[in-house]
C-alpha cells in the first residue's frame, strides 16, 4: 500500500452501522415491535375505530388513540437503543467511529421501522374494518397522506426517544424517563384535556399536538357530523314537565321528518375547531413541525454523543 | 401559640447543632483532623466526608448546607405564599431530600470506618448529635479502617518534595530505542478537577519502549495503570508528550488513533452479532479505505487464524466462551496491525492455560516488531513471556508515579520479591493488605535513574574528551 492512507469517512462510515442494526433487527428482539404495533393497533381500533373519521367526537377520540399508539411506538423503538451499548459506542469512537454516522444510520433503521410499523397500523384498521375517507388533502389518495401523517408522528417520537437514550448512561434511568415523556405528550397534546394560557403555548411543543392535528385536519374534522349534543338531549328525552315531555316530542319530530342528520351535522358546524381547518397548509404545516421535531432532536443526540468520551469509566 | 412553637423548634435545632458539632470535634480530632472545623457550617460536612471516605458526598453535602442558609435567609424576607416563596420551598425540600440521602451514605462510610454496626445510621439520619456525642467522647470508637500513619497519607494531601521526580529528570531505556523509534512517553502530570479542587492522578512518569517488546504494566489497585494507559493512546490526553516512532500522538491524534490498538478490560461487543461480522466491520473502520478488498480480506483471515477464531465464526458472539469473546475483543483492534497495541486485563476471567496461550499470541505479535503493554493481575504465571515491566504505585498522596521500569529479573532485584505479584503487594497500601512501601521504592528508583544518567552523560562525556585527544 503506498500514498496517502484513507479510512472510512461519514457517508461510508453508514452502511457499516446500517448492517449492523439490521442484524440487530433479525438477532435480537428488536424485531418484536412489529407484532406488538399490530396488537396495539388491533385494541385501539377495537376501542374506537367504528367512528373514527365519522363524526367529530370519534374522530377526535381515535385520532388521539391512534397518535397515542405512534407515541408508544416511536419511544420504544429506540429508547434504549443507544445508552444499552454507550459503552461499545466509547470504545468505537476511540477507533474511529463518526458520531453522526452512527447516529444516521440509526435515524435511517428506524425509519425503516417506523415504516413497517405504519404498514401494519394501517393493515390492521382495514382488517378490523375501519373506513377511511378516499380524498386526500395533499395527494389525491387519503391512505397515503394518512400514512405520511402516522409515519412523522411516530419518528418524531421515536427521535425524542432517540435523544433521550444519547442522554442517560443506563436502560433503567431510560425507562424511568420515559413515562414522563409519554404522559408529557398526552396531557400537553390539548386533545384530551384544554388547555389555556401559558400551558397551550407548551403544546407546540408536543409531537402528540401537530399529531392530532394532523389527523383531524386530514379526516376533515370540521365538515363531520356532532352527536355528543344529540347523546346528551337524549339522556333528558323522559323529563316531564306538567304531564308532558317536551323534549321527547322534540326528538320525536326531529326524527319522524328525517332530520337528524342534518341536526347533526349543524350541531357539527357550532363546533367547528380552527386548528383543524382543511386546507393544505394546515396539513402541511403539521407536517413540518413534525419534521422539525424529528430534526432537532436528532441533532441533539449528535451532539450529546459527542461527548461519550467524557464518561466516566 | 405559633410564636412558642416556632420558638422552641429554633431552640431546639441550634442545640441540636451545637451538641452535633461538639461530638463531631471529638471525632474530627480521631480522625487526625482540625476539630475546630466541626463548628464551621457546611465545611464540617466537608471533613466527614474524609473521615467516611465518602468526599465527594461530604462536598456535595457541604454545597447543600451553605445554600439552605442562604435561601433560609432569603426565604424570610419573602412570602411563603408567593410564587417565589413557593419555589424557594420547592428547592428546600429537593435540598432536603438530597442531603438525607448523602447524609445516609456518610453514616454508612462512618460505620465502615469505626467498624460499628449499620443501626447507627439510623441515629446519624435522625439525631446526629446522639451518635456524634458516642463516638466522639467514648475511647470504645476509634476509626479501625487505617492505622495514624496512613490515615495521614489519606488526609495530608501530596508528597512530600524530597520524593518528587523532577520532570526533566530524563528517560529510561532510550539508549535501547535507536533512532527515535519505539514509544517515548514523558508525562508531566494527568489532573481532574473534581469539585472545584484540582486532582492528581499521575505525575513524573519518563520512560522509552523499544519496538519489538511486551510489556507489563503492574501495579495495585487505583494506582493509575488505565489512567496511563489512556494517556499514552491519547484519549485522555495529560500533560505530557506521547512519541511513537517520532510522531507524537497528541498532536497526530486524527492519523494516529489507526496506529495504535486499545483493548479494553471489558468485552465490549456487540453480543447479537456473529463473529465473522463483527471482525469484518472492525477491519473496514480501522483499516485504510484505499485498501485493496484482497488484502483486507488476507488480514482479517490472518488475525483469525492467529487468535483461533476461525472455528466457529459465523456464530453469535454471545454463545462464546469468555475466553474466544476475549481473542474477538483483541482481534477487533488487531486486524489493523497497530504499532502500538494495549491490553487492559486481558486475562481476566481466563484460566492458567488460556491465559498462557493467549499471552504467547501476543508474544508474537511482539516478535514482529510492536509495541504490546498488557496490563495483568495475574502475572506470575506469564511473566517469563515479558521484556520489560513498569510497575506504578500511589504515593503517599495518592498519586500514581513510576516505581520500577525495567525487565523482570531487574525488578526482582530492585524489589527484593521472587514474584511479581509480590512486588505489587510490596507498594500497596497496608490498608489493602499490601506492605505500604511506595514512597521507598519510587524515592529509590528516582535516586537509582538519576544515578545512571548522570553515569551516561560521564560517559559519553568521557568518550568525547577521548575522541578530541
Amino acid at each position: 500500500m503506498s500514498g496517502k492512507l484513507e479510512y472510512k469517512g461519514r457517508l461510508s462510515q453508514i452502511p457499516i452501522y446500517l448492517g449492523k442494526l439490521f442484524r440487530m433487527f433479525v438477532y435480537q428482539s428488536d424485531w418484536k415491535a412489529l407484532p406488538m404495533a399490530a396488537l396495539i393497533a388491533g385494541l385501539v381500533t377495537f376501542a374506537v375505530g367504528a367512528n373514527l373519521f365519522k363524526t367529530q367526537e370519534g374522530t377526535l377520540q381515535g385520532g388521539f388513540a391512534l397518535v397515542c399508539v405512534c407515541i408508544w411506538n416511536g419511544f420504544f423503538n429506540s429508547i434504549q437503543v443507544i445508552c444499552r451499548e454507550r459503552t461499545i459506542i466509547k470504545r468505537e469512537h476511540r477507533a474511529g467511529m463518526h458520531i453522526t454516522s452512527y447516529v444516521a444510520s440509526h435515524m435511517i433503521y428506524q425509519a425503516f421501522l417506523c415504516a413497517m410499523q405504519i404498514v401494519i397500523i394501517l393493515g390492521v384498521c382495514h382488517l378490523m374494518m375501519v373506513q377511511f375517507p378516499e380524498k386526500g388533502l395533499i395527494t389525491p389518495w387519503f391512505m397515503v397522506d394518512l400514512s405520511i401523517t402516522l409515519f412523522l408522528i411516530t419518528y418524531a417520537a421515536d427521535m425524542m426517544s432517540l435523544a433521550i437514550s444519547a442522554l442517560v448512561h443506563n436502560t433503567t434511568t431510560a425507562m424511568t424517563v420515559m413515562p414522563f415523556m409519554l404522559i408529557f405528550q398526552l396531557v400537553f397534546s390539548g386533545g384530551l384535556v384544554r388547555l389555556s394560557g401559558d400551558a397551550e403555548r407548551i403544546t407546540d411543543l408536543t409531537v402528540a399536538k401537530w399529531g392530532l392535528q394532523g389527523i383531524c385536519t386530514l379526516g376533515n374534522y370540521n365538515s363531520l357530523p356532532m352527536v355528543a349534543l344529540w347523546n346528551m338531549i337524549f339522556r333528558f328525552k323522559d323529563i316531564d314537565l306538567y304531564g308532558e315531555k317536551p323534549i321527547a316530542a322534540i326528538l320525536n319530530e326531529i326524527q319522524s321528518r328525517d332530520m337528524l342528520d342534518l341536526v347533526l351535522q349543524k350541531s357539527g358546524e357550532y363546533s367547528q375547531n380552527a386548528q383543524y381547518v382543511y386546507t393544505v397548509e394546515n396539513l402541511t404545516n403539521c407536517w413540518l413541525h413534525l419534521a422539525g421535531v424529528i430534526v432537532v432532536f436528532a441533532l441533539i443526540a449528535v451532539i450529546l454523543l459527542e461527548f461519550v468520551d467524557s464518561d466516566k469509566r | 401559640m405559633t410564636v412558642t412553637f416556632d420558638l422552641i423548634n429554633t431552640v431546639y435545632n441550634a442545640a441540636m447543632w451545637l451538641l452535633t458539632s461538639i461530638g463531631l470535634r471529638k471525632i474530627f480530632d480521631k480522625c487526625g483532623l482540625m476539630g475546630l472545623y466541626a463548628f464551621v457550617p457546611g465545611y464540617r460536612y466537608r471533613e466527614l466526608g474524609k473521615c467516611s471516605r465518602k468526599e465527594t458526598e461530604g462536598r456535595i453535602c457541604m454545597i447543600l448546607e451553605v445554600a439552605s442558609i442562604v435561601f433560609g435567609a432569603i426565604g424570610t424576607a419573602i412570602d411563603s405564599t408567593t410564587r417565589e416563596g413557593l419555589l424557594l420551598e420547592l428547592i428546600a425540600v429537593v435540598s432536603a431530600i438530597t442531603l438525607v440521602i448523602l447524609t445516609i451514605r456518610i453514616a454508612a462510610g462512618l460505620c465502615r470506618t469505626f467498624g460499628t454496626r449499620k443501626f447507627w445510621i439510623l441515629l446519624w439520619t435522625l439525631v446526629p448529635a446522639v451518635p456524634a456525642l458516642i463516638w466522639g467522647y467514648s475511647k470504645k470508637y476509634q476509626p479501625i479502617y487505617l492505622n495514624r500513619e496512613e490515615e495521614d497519607e489519606i488526609l495530608a494531601g501530596t508528597m512530600p518534595a524530597e520524593l518528587a521526580i523532577p520532570a526533566d529528570a530524563g528517560d529510561i531505556g532510550a539508549g535501547e530505542a535507536k533512532d527515535g523509534s519505539g514509544l517515548y512517553i514523558r508525562l508531566r502530570e494527568r489532573t481532574v478537577w473534581d469539585f472545584l479542587r484540582k486532582r492528581y492522578l499521575l505525575k513524573d512518569i519518563c520512560l522509552t519502549i523499544p519496538n519489538g517488546s511486551l510489556v507489563l504494566l503492574l501495579g495495585g489497585s487505583g494506582s493509575g495503570k488505565t489512567t496511563l494507559v489512556n494517556a499514552i493512546i491519547g484519549y485522555e490526553k495529560a500533560d505530557a508528550d506521547m512519541i511513537l516512532n517520532g510522531q507524537n500522538i497528541y498532536e497526530n491524534y486524527d492519523k494516529m488513533k489507526y496506529r495504535i490498538g486499545f483493548v479494553p478490560q471489558q468485552d465490549l461487543l456487540r453480543m447479537n452479532d456473529t463473529v465473522i461480522r463483527t471482525l469484518q466491520d472492525a477491519a473496514e473502520l480501522r483499516l485504510p479505505s484505499n485498501m485493496a478488498d484482497k488484502r483486507k480480506a488476507e488480514r482479517l483471515e490472518d488475525v483469525m487464524d492467529t487468535l483461533g477464531l476461525t472455528a466457529g465464526c459465523h456464530g453469535l458472539v454471545s454463545k462464546k466462551s469468555g475466553g474466544q469473546k476475549k481473542r474477538i475483543s483483541i482481534g477487533m483492534e488487531l486486524v489493523s496491525d497497530p504499532e502500538l497495541f494495549i491490553l487492559d486485563e486481558p486475562d481476566s476471567g481466563l484460566d492458567g492455560v488460556i491465559a498462557r496461550e493467549l499471552f504467547q499470541r501476543l508474544r508474537d505479535v511482539a516478535d514482529s516488531g510492536k509495541i504490546v503493554i498488557a496490563i495483568t493481575h495475574t502475572p506470575d504465571r506469564v511473566v517469563d513471556m515479558f521484556d520489560k515491566v513498569i510497575v506504578l504505585a500511589r504515593d503517599s498522596g495518592r498519586v500514581g508515579r513510576l516505581a520500577f521500569y525495567g525487565s523482570p529479573n531487574e525488578a526482582r532485584a530492585f524489589f527484593g520479591k521472587q514474584s511479581m505479584e509480590e512486588i505489587v503487594r510490596s507498594v500497596n497500601r497496608t490498608s489493602e493488605g499490601g506492605e505500604g512501601r511506595a514512597d521507598e521504592f519510587i524515592s529509590r528508583f528516582a535516586v537509582e535513574r538519576t544515578d545512571s544518567l548522570m553515569l551516561q552523560e560521564n560517559g559519553k562525556e568521557g568518550s568525547s574528551d577521548e575522541r578530541e585527544a
